[in-house]
């Protein structure tokens, strides 16, 4: 047992701290997330020529050969910002869906440029706003000339405007199929949404005729591939959020001195101190639940019913500690232009994307203790 | 805030995937970042990871079936009581209750990394060194330890250590409950002696103690926080009356001292000094110790699910009970998780900051909430009172522990004062946890 960190995740550490607190001011933030698109092109770039996507993808393609812990404490620090780019549905979860569902040529062909940032993948799952899931697919992937045509509407997909490409869960006779889809094939439209959206856009795609080539792993094998890649992805995407969280606490704390009301510093009321008492709990839950599973993960345990509990932990971690936040910053932390607004923004958006806590909490049960037949 | 972007190069990230594994000095622990594992260790500590394990196999013999017995309650039965004890006492005798304790102080003098293996070991069976019955020795120990002189440790910490003797820490008074600075039990030196008058409430158990750690005040026309002692001393003095107390959660007791003469040689950390001991006492009892453990009731009660038909349906079938047992697994996940974090700090002598009082808070809104969850689940099934089953079966304590714990050791609202002074809300100075190994 040890729960410290290792001198090289340290380093990582402090050299991500140093990125995020030079370049990525709150007002950066801020402007981003109230853009459509909710995207920095300029810290995208930056995270690519640093080395920080792809870092679980074995160095012979490009990627950093790091450990899937590695990976996390690089992306918790990316959580207090939380950074404006799409570096984890890019530079983690398309990278590991290639990596697990790819060929050969695939892998040699997508992944180096997944790892350099010049191919800017994202995954579109369910066609409609609710639920998470193999039948959430609606998609159609239907033969038609040497290839495929696509037909479908994925209306709410996480990075959707920024991404050069996406990989489409689509319905083929043999089932789920994954298709990866370059943006610019004529068929596919995006419109970013906006507003509590704004990293999230509809992508549709009208009779989009693809090459053989297109397919992700055979047809059928979709939904198998998904399920790999978010075992190393979704612990990640529960340290992003961990360290939005403990962006939260500490600006919050601060708060609590700094802010005077009634004659003396808000955090002397122990009404305000409970919001905080409660924030931290949500976090530290959320932060160990996270650690352990990755740990887990790594030590070739059975983990997959625990990382459904860490994003079922962490998104509703992340959730709630905003929620008490807004309970101490009160209205300056809803206007537009507030740090906590960014936050507020992804912790909803992080709440749906891959599975709500109610689809994780249950996947977590079937995994741990199945209905006995 | 200025300056040209530095960025990282590439070259640095090849190191991860090859970071060499070096020996820390000092714990006694493998250096291995995040490392959760209880069962694996290094290689010097595996005969006496294997030397605990078949001891405690023969040391349980025959028990087995109280293995989920491991929180201790006011309510144990006699032969779970029996039992625990003649355990601590077998522990005690090899110095294993207090592992990293020096040999003269009835330790084993081991480092904190065969304290986990011990641990770990008796996790197995659901068990923690901290309550192998109900003795607050664990708390008492490193109060004397810190605060005691060189001939009291030598005299008062052996028959702690080594399970010989249970202790009940009495503080509780009824105008001194969270606010245990008001105590008004008064312990006045009269020549070699002091004398003790005064009422506590709400302490203890239901097997009288053989030995008593009683916060006192040594001088009531001191000023609050100035006045303060501590005496250990034994309980069966003339003038200690114990009245049993019943109470949601089972036997507590209110003490009685009346004109009670204690020889001053039980009076430790100095006189009007108390408030100094309370800092290592209150860490303790509130949270920092840390453990390896959860709450083993929410494992009984994933296995009632498990074991018990409804309707010709397993409970654990019910896509309502699989959500209330969804929640109640996360939360009591995250409490076992917060504790091992307070244990691995303490072991390391690096308090977290706000942990201690985190954990504790935590862990009872959890309870309070798993009581409800059972019930949700097992309906009236949940409040038969049946006191001679054991815990294995017994929600019905679960359901009074729930509400019942709310307020032991200070309310919840004392948590979140001390929460809140260590984060230093609204404060420039953080409040320091204690250091208490």
């Amino acid at each position: 047992m040890d729960f410290s960190f290792t001198d090289e995740q340290e380093m990582l550490k402090e050299s991500i701290a140093d990125f995020m607190e030079r370049e990525v001011k709150p007002d950066r933030v801020a402007r981003s997330y109230q853009r459509e698109d909710g995207y920095d092109a300029g810290l995208f770039r930056t995270a690519a020529q640093s080395g920080w996507l792809g870092m679980q993808i074995p160095e012979e393609f490009g990627g950093a050969g790091g450990s899937t812990m590695d990976t996390a404490v690089a992306f918790e620090g990316f959580g207090s910002g939380p950074l404006p780019a799409p570096v984890f549905s890019a530079g983690v979860l398309s990278p590991l869906l290639v990596l697990h569902g790819g060929s050969a040529d695939q892998k040699r062909q997508l992944l180096p440029a997944m790892c350099k940032g010049e191919l800017v993948a994202t995954l579109a799952v369910s066609d409609s706003g609710m639920g998470f899931g193999p039948e959430m697919v609606e998609a159609e992937l239907a033969s038609g000339g040497d290839g495929f045509v696509l037909n479908g509407s994925k209306q709410f997909v996480q990075d959707g405007a920024p991404a050069g490409a996406y990989i489409v869960a689509a319905r083929s006779p043999e089932g789920v199929s994954l298709a990866l889809v370059e943006r610019d094939r004529p068929g596919v439209s995006v419109r970013p949404h906006g507003g509590l959206l704004a990293t999230v856009a509809e992508v549709r795609f009208e009779n989009v005729r693809l090459p053989q080539a297109a397919l992700l792993g055979a047809p059928g094998s979709g939904w198998d591939t998904i399920e790999a890649a978010l075992e190393p992805a979704l612990p990640v995407l529960c340290a992003f959020k961990v360290g939005a969280c403990q962006q939260i606490f500490d600006t919050t704390v601060e708060y609590t001195r700094e802010r005077i009301a009634f004659g003396q510093p808000i955090g002397r009321f122990q009404r305000v101190q409970d919001h905080v008492v409660e924030l931290a709990d949500h976090m530290d839950a959320a932060r160990w639940i996270t650690y352990e599973t990755i740990w887990k993960l790594e030590s070739g345990i059975p983990a997959r019913g625990f990382v459904h509990e860490a994003k079922a932990a962490a998104s509703e971690g992340y959730y709630q500690v905003v929620n008490y936040a807004h309970k101490v910053w009160a209205g300056p932390g809803t206007v537009m232009d507030h740090p906590l607004m960014a936050h507020h923004i992804a912790s909803r958006v992080l709440y749906q994307y891959l599975g709500d806590p109610a689809y994780h909490k249950r996947r977590m049960m079937d995994a741990l203790y199945p209905i006995p037949a | 805030m200025a300056g040209a972007l530095t960025v990282v190069p590439r070259v640095m990230h090849l190191t991860l995937a090859s970071r060499s594994l070096s020996p820390t000095a000092g714990t006694g622990y493998d250096r291995r970042a995040m490392d959760f594992a209880l069962e694996q260790v290094s290689p010097e500590l595996k005969p006496f990871q294997e030397e605990v394990r078949a001891w405690l196999k023969d040391a349980m013999a025959g028990s087995e079936h109280l293995r989920w017995s491991a929180n201790w309650s006011t309510r144990e039965n006699d032969e779970e009581y029996r039992f625990r004890r003649g355990l601590a006492e077998k522990l005690g005798a090899r110095g294993w209750l207090f592992p990293t304790l020096q040999p003269e102080y009835g330790g084993a003098g081991l480092t904190a990394a065969h304290q986990t293996v011990l641990e770990a070991e008796l996790s197995a069976y659901g068990l923690g060194l901290d309550h192998i019955f109900y003795t607050l020795a664990r708390i008492v120990v490193p109060c004397i330890l810190y605060h005691g002189t060189e001939e009291q440790k030598l005299e008062f910490l052996p028959p702690m250590t080594r399970g010989l003797i249970s202790v009940w820490q009495v503080l509780t008074e009824p105008q001194s409950g969270s606010d245990v600075a008001n105590v008004t039990t008064t312990a006045i030196r009269q020549g070699d002696e002091y004398l003790v008058n005064g009422q506590k409430i709400m302490v203890g158990h239901k097997v009288p103690p053989d030995w008593i750690w009683l916060l006192v005040c040594n001088d009531p026309s001191r000023p609050r926080h100035e006045n303060l002692g501590w005496l250990y001393m034994p309980a069966n003095l003339p003038g200690i009356t114990i009245q049993h107390l019943p109470m949601l959660m089972g036997i507590k007791n209110a003490v009685f001292f009346d004109n009670v003469r204690v020889p001053a040689k039980y009076l430790v950390g100095g006189e009007n000094n108390g408030w100094e001991v309370s800092n290592t006492h209150m860490e303790l009892e509130h949270g920092g110790g840390g453990g390896l453990t959860g709450d083993p009731a929410v494992e009984r009660l994933l296995e009632y699910c498990q074991a018990t038909k409804r309707a010709g349906k397993p409970l654990i079938a019910d896509p309502h009970v699989r959500d209330i047992l969804a929640d109640a697994l996360i939360e009591t996940h995250a409490v076992r998780l917060m504790n091992q974090r307070n244990y691995w700090h303490r072991l390391n002598r690096k308090p977290h900051p706000y942990g201690g009082p985190q954990l504790r808070y935590y862990q009872r809104t959890v309870r309070l909430r798993n009581a409800q969850r059972a019930q949700q689940i097992l309906g009236y099934d949940a409040m038969v009172p049946n006191c001679d089953v054991h815990e294995v079966q017994d929600f019905e304590y679960l359901l009074r522990a729930g509400p019942g714990q709310l307020h032991g050791g200070g309310t919840l609202d004392t948590d979140r004062l001390i929460i809140a002074r260590r984060m230093g809300l609204g404060r420039t100075v953080k409040e320091k946890a204690a250091v208490t190994i």
